[in-house]
């Protein structure tokens, strides 16, 4: 209907348009037995040529057997899978199921399955791969240096102990700011200190000493990079140790009112036990000094507290000193 | 991987390994000689690693290959162990898209972790051995390598300073 429609439409216009345009050369009247035959005639500003192409069949090639098919048994399995690469039912001549079926059924086998191509698998790091490029790779290696087999020996030659961390992650940037981190650490033992910069030392420091273990520990990352972070580390400890040498003119007035500790050597106790140990001693004679257990008990007694044990050492010291024999 | 690994610049086989303790301190006199005197090696105690990744069967895979590599260099394993259970990074949304607050979706992302230890590394063993796995982990396992350098306390911290 709709074409009979469109047919008619299509004379009816072109009699108009004969009517119209009765002058025009090219008039559609030319060839006049085209109209008697029942076809829409399309415009065709293309060459003819092109109307007539026919659409090209696509050639399929047959599905070829799976590789693995024609693998020897003895075959070099390194050279077929070199590296690292998502499954191919294809070319590994495993047979493989993997997936969730119905209760009794056997699971899905390897063609077509994307079950084992979504697991990065490890067919390339097969225990021949391994020590193939392992043996490539030992040339490269060094031993051990004979002599610090143990902790104790390496540490004799090598306390500080320097730990960065290195990350690897899946992310669109590789940097990552930890990595910048660096923790210095020695034993405060392996530093030599007299006692006033010893003193001055664990004050600078603070908590990066840990009093149990008698480890020191600088871990910086305020720098943006791991060299200058470590180069930090090291500028830190350097200036603590030196800067704790530097004896200041307002330390020499530290009263008996600021000291920390109780020592025997600058308080009352030690006057007077030299008081009672050179009782009568005549004019000139050489001083008798209180022994050196006797002050460490009395300082003990005093900066431990008062306990048993402590109380019966200085009980014990005082007889000594005082030549009062025991029973 | 072989080819790619033979095409680096491998520096580190340059490297002189140091005579133990007091000997490596003197540094070697760099202007007698055009060339440039032997890095000496250094000393790492311990290589600790942790690989996180959402697939326990992987992580446990490359952990195999890992060790059957240190096996292979010579290198000391330590402790290797994994935690039981993994950690459970969950979200809870509403299930509709802002009302019924009774009817909720969870989601959660569970992440597996795994820790290897090497002990007493040289410099270059530890590059290679590092540089070798770093280049097989697979896909979506991350891995955090911490080194213990050894060193000697600075030439200028040994006796206390004289002049201050």
């Amino acid at each position: 209907m709709a074409n009979s429609l469109t047919r008619f439409w299509g004379q009816g216009s072109l009699q108009k348009h004969v009517v119209q345009t009765g002058l025009r050369g090219f008039s559609s009247q030319q060839n006049p037995e085209v109209e008697e035959e029942e076809e829409f005639r399309v415009l065709s500003l293309r060459t003819v040529k092109q109307q007539f192409q026919k659409r090209r069949e696509v050639k399929k090639d047959p599905v070829t057997p799976p590789r693995s098919n024609r693998m020897a048994v003895d075959q070099d399995w390194t050279a077929a899978w070199p590296g690292p690469r998502s499954f191919h039912p294809a070319s590994v001549p495993l047979p493989l199921r993997q997936g969730f079926t119905e209760r009794g059924a056997a699971a899905p086998s390897k063609f077509a399955n994307a079950e084992l191509m979504k697991i990065p698998n490890f067919l390339h790091l097969t225990p021949p791969a391994i020590r193939q490029q392992c043996e490539a790779l030992k040339k490269f290696c060094t031993p051990w240096p004979k002599g610090l087999e143990t902790e104790a020996k390496w540490q004799r030659h090598f306390p500080v102990e320097v730990i960065t961390t290195d990350y690897l992650q899946a992310l669109p940037t590789i940097r990552n700011p930890e990595a910048r981190r660096v923790t210095v650490s020695l034993k405060l033992s392996d530093l030599k200190f007299d006692a006033h910069a010893r003193d001055k030392f664990l004050r600078l420091v603070g908590d990066r000493y840990d009093k149990d273990t008698d480890i020191l520990t600088f871990v910086t990352d305020r720098c943006p990079l791991r060299k200058q972070n470590y180069d930090y580390a090291l500028y830190l400890l350097t200036a603590c140790y030196h800067e704790s040498f530097v004896t200041e003119p307002w330390e020499a007035t530290k009263s008996e009112a600021d000291m920390e500790v109780y020592l025997f050597g600058r308080n009352k106790s030690k006057l007077s036990a030299e008081e009672i140990l050179n009782w009568n001693a005549a004019e000139g004679a050489p001083k008798v000094e209180p022994s050196p257990s006797y002050g460490q008990s009395v300082e003990q007694l005093i900066n431990e507290g008062e306990n048993e044990y402590n109380l019966t050492k200085y009980k014990e010291e005082v007889k000594k000193m005082l030549n009062i024999a025991s029973q | 991987m072989l080819q790619a690994l033979k095409t680096l610049p491998w520096t580190q086989s340059v490297r002189a390994l140091a005579s133990v303790a007091t000997s490596a301190t003197t540094a070697p006199n760099a202007s007698s000689a055009t060339i440039p005197a032997p890095e000496p090696d250094k000393l790492y105690s311990k290589l600790e690693i942790e690989l996180r990744g959402v697939d326990p069967a992987v992580l446990k895979s490359y952990t195999w290959f890992a060790t059957t590599a240190a096996d292979h260099l010579g290198i000391e394993k330590g402790k290797c162990w994994s935690p039981r259970k993994a950690h459970h990074d969950r979200m809870t949304l509403l299930k509709s898209v802002h009302i019924y607050k009774k009817h909720r979706v969870q989601y959660e992302v569970r992440t597996h972790f795994r820790y290897m230890n090497f002990h007493k590394l040289t410099g270059s063993t530890l590059d290679t051995f590092l540089e070798y796995i770093e280049r097989n982990l697979p896909e979506g396992v991350a891995m955090e390598a911490s080194k213990t350098e050894l060193q000697q306390i600075p030439e200028h911290l040994r006796q206390p300073p004289e002049e201050v």
